[in-house]
């Protein structure tokens, strides 16, 4: 049965999505290739719309699909038993509640557990969409995970303009020219503190803007 | 001639059997080029051919194939083109509504123009689509900076959707039995626009000192200007075997369409200086964005289907 889960994710993106992203969205990926001779990562983006997680997947190559996990907030998309499954279907997502009750694992311990059974992750450590084309303090969660696990490499991502094509709180989806744009791989010296580490994981996402481009993820006035 | 029981006029077949040699020609020249010696130069040129040959084959599926499949190509041209002008224009967060309200006029206007549905072509973007934005800007509710919106919105449906489905309206313009045809129309016109970019960049690399228009596009000069003008009627005139038209109108309507040419091109030079952009986007590679390519033809096409019903 997840096998069959699997041929059809990956057909799904590969045949539906990608073109879908492409010719009527407007999305441009950028430097897809790094993922290739890479076997476990961490996917580190800013979040500006749910559709940043679609194009993630999208440009992920079909056959890495079945090893990747993603992080869902539990108390959005857990509210509905299908919205759950939606989730848990096509992002392998885990649900993790922001309001965790007594006796839960902590979603550090989640991942961790995922990483140790070579499960790759996409994490946006902005933990919500925020505001519009602000990129928010992000959580310290990826770097305790990156300082747990240093022969793990993270490889940032910068997400561009995604926050006009749907974003908070709006139901309207319009095609907007936007880009995803990958790094390469980074691993952490795990004899930093956290601080430090988060401060390199924003400081590479940061980087992958070039100077002279514009901020496309928010509207202007 | 007949190709699976299709016919092709032999004009368009000539002009496309020269198109074609002189890419295939600048492919293979430029790939031994960097074959000997690796260089970033000859790299962007090939990819700038590479693009080229898709833009040439888009171009002769509109004018070979049935006018069905090319009234969907120039409509997908014109909906990324819109796309492009509206990641680059200054939109506020409220004119979402307003913005998909343009995005589905498209496919109506593509609809008119199709079925040859003239009156209603002509009215439906400038006034219908006009009061539709206004209305629905209004009734969102945000005042601020609403004028520039309700004058962008327009103003970019007429540029990318108005003016480019003119293009449709020529498979229906009745052309004269023995000739090329519609399809011969809009090579000419393409044609003719394309080359007149080429002539206008060469005149004034080669002879150009005043320019015309510093402050808005420093490489242009009046020698570009006016001898690249005055060569487009010259093409015009060799190749109106393609058109309905005599010697004397196809070389004036070549002259028409050339100044036209480099006004289209001065105006999206302007709005790209004015928006401090050098590209409107990387869409197709060694080229920029779609209204970097599109921005002459947009203002050739209304004014060359005008003058051509004026002269048949």
């Amino acid at each position: 049965m997840k096998r069959i889960k699997y041929i059809f994710i990956q057909v799904f993106y590969a045949l539906i999505i990608r073109p879908w992203l492409t010719l009527f969205i407007g999305v441009k990926f950028e430097n897809r290739e790094i993922f290739d001779d890479k076997n476990q990562f961490i996917v580190v983006a800013n979040h500006n719309s749910h559709f940043d997680m679609v194009s993630i997947m999208a440009a992920l190559p079909g056959r890495k699909l079945k090893h990747i996990r993603s992080i869902a907030a539990g108390d959005y998309f857990g509210k509905s038993k299908f919205t759950t499954s939606i989730t848990q279907f096509f992002f392998n997502s885990i649900m993790i509640s922001r309001k965790r009750k007594e006796g839960e694992p902590s979603g550090i311990e989640v991942l961790d557990d995922c990483i140790k059974r070579g499960k790759s992750l996409v994490l946006f450590p902005e933990g919500s969409r925020g505001q519009p084309g602000v990129i928010a303090e992000f959580k310290s969660g990826i770097a305790i995970i990156l300082k747990k696990n240093p022969g793990v490499p993270f490889i940032p991502v910068y997400l561009d303009g995604f926050g006009r094509v749907m974003p908070k709180d709006k139901t309207i989806i319009l095609p907007m020219v936007c880009k995803i744009r990958f790094g390469e791989p980074i691993y952490i010296d795990s004899s930093k503190d956290v601080d430090s580490i988060l401060e390199e994981v924003k400081a590479a996402i940061l980087g992958l803007k070039n100077a002279d481009e514009e901020d496309r993820n928010q509207f202007t006035y | 001639m007949r190709i699976f029981d299709y016919f092709i006029p032999l004009e368009i077949i000539y002009v496309f059997t020269g198109v074609y040699a002189v890419l295939v020609g600048c492919s293979a020249i430029f790939r031994v080029i960097y074959y000997r010696k690796k260089s970033d130069k000859i790299k962007e040129l090939i990819t700038k051919v590479d693009s080229w040959w898709k833009m040439v084959i888009g171009i002769t599926v509109i004018v070979v194939a049935p006018p069905i499949y090319g009234t969907i190509i120039i409509g997908y041209v014109s909906f990324v083109a819109l796309r492009e002008m509206m990641s680059i224009g200054k939109l506020r967060g409220s004119d979402r509504v307003a913005m998909l309200a343009c995005y589905l006029c498209i496919p109506i206007q593509y609809y008119l123009a199709y079925h040859n549905y003239y009156h209603e072509f002509l009215y439906f973007i400038p006034l219908v689509m006009f009061s539709i934005i206004a209305i629905i800007l209004v009734l969102t509710g945000d005042t601020k900076l609403i004028g520039r919106s309700m004058s962008i919105l327009p103003a970019m449906l007429m540029l990318t959707v108005y003016f480019l489905s003119y293009m449709v309206l020529l498979f229906n313009v009745p052309t004269p039995y023995g000739l090329a045809g519609s399809g011969g129309l809009i090579l000419f016109l393409v044609a003719i626009t394309a080359f007149n970019d080429v002539f206008q960049f060469t005149w004034g690399k080669l002879l150009g000192k005043k320019k015309i228009l510093p402050k808005i596009s420093p490489n242009k000069t009046w020698v570009g200007f006016i001898g690249g003008v005055l060569t487009t009627g010259v093409l015009a005139f060799l190749i109106r075997d393609l058109t309905p038209l005599d010697g004397l109108h196809a070389f004036l309507i070549g002259l028409a369409l050339g100044v036209m040419g480099f006004l289209g091109d001065v105006l999206i030079s302007a709005i790209k200086r004015d928006l401090k952009l050098k590209d409107t986007s990387d869409l197709i590679p060694g080229h920029g964005g779609a209204m970097d390519r599109l921005d002459s033809i947009i203002f050739t096409t209304p004014l060359f289907y005008h003058l051509l019903i004026l002269c048949i």
